[in-house]
Formats: structure tokens, sequence, C-alpha cells
């Protein structure tokens, strides 16, 4: 089973043709991944599918870097009791 | 001087002029301030206010001079909708009819077989003594009567071999008028290019001694006309343009009432709405007006223009019925009146925002980027257009306004994303370069939200 972090990194490559190797946690997603607001949306709907929860919309869009996004996807699935490595 | 910030943790929405259940009210500081001869003059809105303000409208008259002649159903039916539009207190006063042809008569008759006692239908004839017999045989009131007063017309239009003849032919017609037993309503004809102490002081002096030896109700009305739109509305300006000058030169100390007191504008220089409103406060009870402006050449003060500035002046609609304007326009359409998208009130597109970062602030809250509750006053909620300066948050509001979902039940932009992506693409890999029409995107919609779709709109 991939890690939070994993899926995140696969996640934001496939959206941002980043390749996934390139991704660093420290990165930006609109800033140093160049995504946009229609990517930023389909990120967010990608780690709901991907991780089986449910996103708050406006906090997740306020989640500017990948390590942020593991570290609130983490939380989320912890408190919606979903399962993660 | 120095200006320190008042801080706040909640908004100030200034809710006392935006009140957003109606248009934007005007609120003044204190007096408007005119300097006549080198004094200056009061003009207190407060005493605007307290006036019987009202709007009168020329829609069949010179609207109708700017495009073909509208059939006499068409007639009968604007007037019974502009008759609903302005409320059982007459805000739209009166409206005039040409009486020359078979259908002139014919429509006046007809609407005045409605029964409504709002607006008054008077007339329209030239400054001419048998005309009269037209406005008698029709049964009316009170006529309009063309009495150019610049000597533009005077001299080079009506070939008067002088300014006493021309007042003296004016004069006569004006006692035919009584005679007839016809309230008179002069139209001074070019007016913002007329000599005003020279020839408009000295007829309305001898118009106010005419009017002295009848009844109040044959008493003369004056119409300023500003025939080609160089009327201005702001303080300090010479005469004959100034509009504050011109009403008090005639309201004060020619002694003419306000309610005997009419401007009629011309949008030549785009001033038309202002100047209207300004001949209001300076002292005319009435604006002439026309249907969404439509009038001769660059058209009239538009009447339901007025009727929002009516109602933002006085702080409530009184009884006007304003969602009637947005089916006015509907009927003008589709009788082949062409009205631009960006037209006010009215207008296609007048309340909807193309940039996505203007439609994420309608998405959180409509007042942000709408002029006042439209859906309540016109039935017309806000609206966005679709093209890639909308932004997911502009087609999030698309779709929820496919679906009929407000508030809470609104659809999360993460579910519409599909849809988003759809529309970035067309512009960023196909290259397109035109809006996108609502029934692209509901196509569209259709084969990209198919949950969505069949959850809210069934099979439709």
């Amino acid at each position: 089973m991939a890690s939070v972090e994993e899926k995140v990194k696969e996640i934001t490559s496939k959206v941002t043709k980043v390749p996934v190797e390139k991704i660093e946690l420290e990165n930006a997603f609109a800033a140093d991944l160049g995504a946009d607001s229609v990517q930023s949306v389909e990120l967010v709907a990608m780690f709901e599918d991907a991780f089986g929860i449910t996103l708050d919309e406006d906090e997740a869009l306020n989640v500017d870097t990948v390590g942020g996004a593991i570290e609130y996807i983490t939380k989320v699935c912890a408190e919606q009791d979903v399962k993660t490595e | 001087m120095t200006h320190p910030l008042i801080e706040r943790t909640e908004p100030n929405l200034l809710e006392d002029t935006f009140e957003y259940s109606l248009p934007p009210r005007i609120l003044f500081d204190g007096p408007l301030v005119e300097y006549i001869e080198g004094k200056p003059v009061q003009f207190e809105p407060k005493e605007a206010r307290s006036r019987d303000l009202v709007i009168s409208d020329t829609t069949f008259r010179d609207g109708q001079q700017a495009r073909p002649p509208y059939t006499v159903d068409q007639m009968v039916r604007i007037y019974d909708l502009m008759s609903k539009l302005g409320g059982p207190s007459g805000i739209i006063r009166q409206t005039e009819f040409f009486l020359y042809t078979k259908n002139d008569r014919e429509t006046l008759d007809r609407c005045r077989s409605l029964d409504r006692p709002y607006p008054e239908c008077t007339g329209w004839i030239r400054a001419v003594k048998g005309d009269f017999r037209l406005v008698k045989e029709a049964g009316l009131k009170e006529t309009g009567m063309l009495t150019s007063c610049s000597d533009y017309h005077i001299f080079n239009k009506l070939k008067f071999s002088s300014r006493k003849e021309c007042m003296d032919a004016y004069c006569d017609v004006v006692a035919a008028a009584f005679e007839a037993g016809v309230r008179p309503r002069c139209h001074l004809e070019d007016i913002t290019r007329a000599d005003i102490d020279g020839f408009v002081l000295p007829f309305a002096d001898r118009l106010m001694e005419m009017s002295a030896g009848v009844s109040e109700e044959l008493s003369v009305k004056l119409r300023l006309c500003d025939t080609m739109g160089f009327g201005l509305c702001y303080p300090g300006v010479r005469l004959p343009r100034s509009i504050p000058k011109l009403v008090y030169k005639l309201n004060r100390e020619c002694g003419v009432p306000s309610d005997r007191l009419e401007w009629h504008g011309h949008n030549d220089f785009h001033k038309v709405h202002a100047n209207g409103l300004a001949a209001w406060l300076y002292g005319c009870n009435a604006v002439n007006t026309t249907l969404f402006g439509f009038g001769e050449r660059t058209g009239n003060p538009p009447l339901e223009a007025a009727l929002i500035e009516y109602i933002a002046l006085m702080g409530d609609t009184r009884g006007i019925e304003t969602r009637v304007i947005t089916e006015l326009a509907e009927y003008m359409r589709s009788i082949g009146l062409p009205i631009p998208g960006n037209y006010p009130f009215v207008g296609k597109a007048f309340n909807t925002t193309r940039a996505g970062i203007h439609a994420g602030g309608l998405r959180q809250d409509e007042r942000i980027y709408n002029i006042f509750d439209t859906e309540k006053l016109l039935g017309r909620p806000p609206r966005v257009a679709i093209t890639d300066k909308s932004g997911v948050d502009g087609v999030a509001i698309w779709v929820n306004e496919l679906f009929g979902l407000t508030g809470n039940d609104r659809i999360k932009k993460t579910r519409i994303h599909a849809l988003a992506r759809w529309v970035m693409d067309q512009y960023e890999v196909e290259g397109r370069l035109t809006a996108i029409s609502d029934e692209e995107l509901e196509e569209k919609a259709r084969e990209l939200l198919k949950d969505l779709w069949a959850k809210y709109k069934g099979n439709a």
C-alpha cells in the first residue's frame, strides 16, 4: 500500500505534468508546480477519490504546498477513520 | 490633515446608501449651490423630494421618430405595460400621441378605452391654429406644440422676419388653444442654443400673463427641449447650456411653477440621463423620457433609468412595478427593437460577469458584483458568462444556476472540475476566441456531469 506522500506526489505529478521524482515537499502547487485554478480543484477532487475522504473545499484549496497537503490529508484521514500507512 | 484608520473587525457595508433591496440611495450633504448673476442661490434636494416629481413619456412621438412606425396593437400593448409599470400614483404621469393619421387616432382611442388613470394621454401638434381641431376632436385636455426658440429655428428654419413676429404667431396659437379649452404645452425647442434673455424669458413672461387670464387647468406648461443635447448639468456653466440657470430663470424669475415645467433631453453628448435628474433637482417636476431611450438621433432620457433614479432619490418604490421593465424589454425585443447586451437594467448581459475573480466574489456574496437585488427588482439574478477568464468559480456559478441550486445546496467546485477543464482546454488547447454559449455548455454538462445531471435534471 502506497504511503500518503507517495500518493500525493503521484496525483500531483499526474495533474501538473511535473515528473514525480522532481516534486519536493516544500514545492508550492501554484508557484513551483504551475497549477492553475482548475488544476487546484482537480487536485482536491483526486485526493478525495484516492483516499476515500471528504475535504472541506475552502480549507483544502488554502493548502499551498505538497508537504502541507500530506499533513492535511493525514489529519483528515485520521478524523474520518480512514487507514493510511 | 491626517486620516487615522478606523479599525473594525466586521464590515461596514454602508447600507444606509447601499440597501441592497433598492437602487442605491442618492443622499446629499446639503443644498446644491449655483451662482446666478454672481450671487449664490441654493437649491434644496429636500424641497425637490417634496415636489410631485413625475416622468412623462414620448415613446410614441419622439421615440417613434427614430424607427419604423409601431402598429396600433403594439402601441396599445406598450401603453398597457407602461401603465402597470408606473403604478397607481402615476409616476409615469403622461404620454403623448401624434394626431395626424387614422392610425394615430385609433391608437389613442384604444389606449383610452383601457381606462387606465395613468399615463394620461396628451397630443402633439404643430403650432398651427388649425391643428387644434384635431385635439378637440380627439377630446384631449392637453397638447404639446412646437414653439422653437433659438434663432436657428426662428430665422433659419421657420423664416420669421423678426423675433416679435415669431412670438406673436406663437401667442396666437396659445390663444387659440385657450379658446378651444385645451391646455397648451409649449415645447421650447432648441432652448440650449437660444438667446435666453432676448427671447425665451420675454416669451415665458408673455405666456404667464396670458395664463393669468385663464383657469389653472388651462394655464400654459413649458417643456424645455434640449433638442441637440447641448445642456449641461454641472454648476457654473454659462447660459444657454446651463440646466440649473435655465430652470431657475423660468421657475423663479418668470414664476412658472415647477408643476408646469418639464425637461426634454437628447443624448448627443451622453448626458441625457444625468441632465434629466438635474432638471428635477433644480425645479422641473417632469422629466420627459422614452422607453429604453429610443428617440430622434441619439435618443432621449431612458424612461426605465428615470424610474430607477426616482426610487434612488425618494428611497422607496412608491408603487412602481420595477419588474415590468424586464417585461417591456422582452416585448420590445420581440417586435424588433434592438437592445444592446450591455444596456443598463435590461441588456442581456447587464449583470453578467465574465472575469473569474469577479465570479469568485459573486459566489461568496452576490452584492459584491451586483448593483442591487436585480432578481427582486427586475427578475434578473446576476449571471456569469463563460470564457477563459471565468475560472472554476465562474463555471461553478453557471452550473448551480443551471440546476437552480442556492445556499447550502450549491454544488462544490470539486464536483464540476471536469467541465471547468473542458472550458479551459477550449481556449488553451483548441485556441478558441469566443465566449461559450449556454447551449454549448449545457450539452457538455450533460456529458461530463452525468450524475449531477441525472439528479437535478432527470431525463431533461
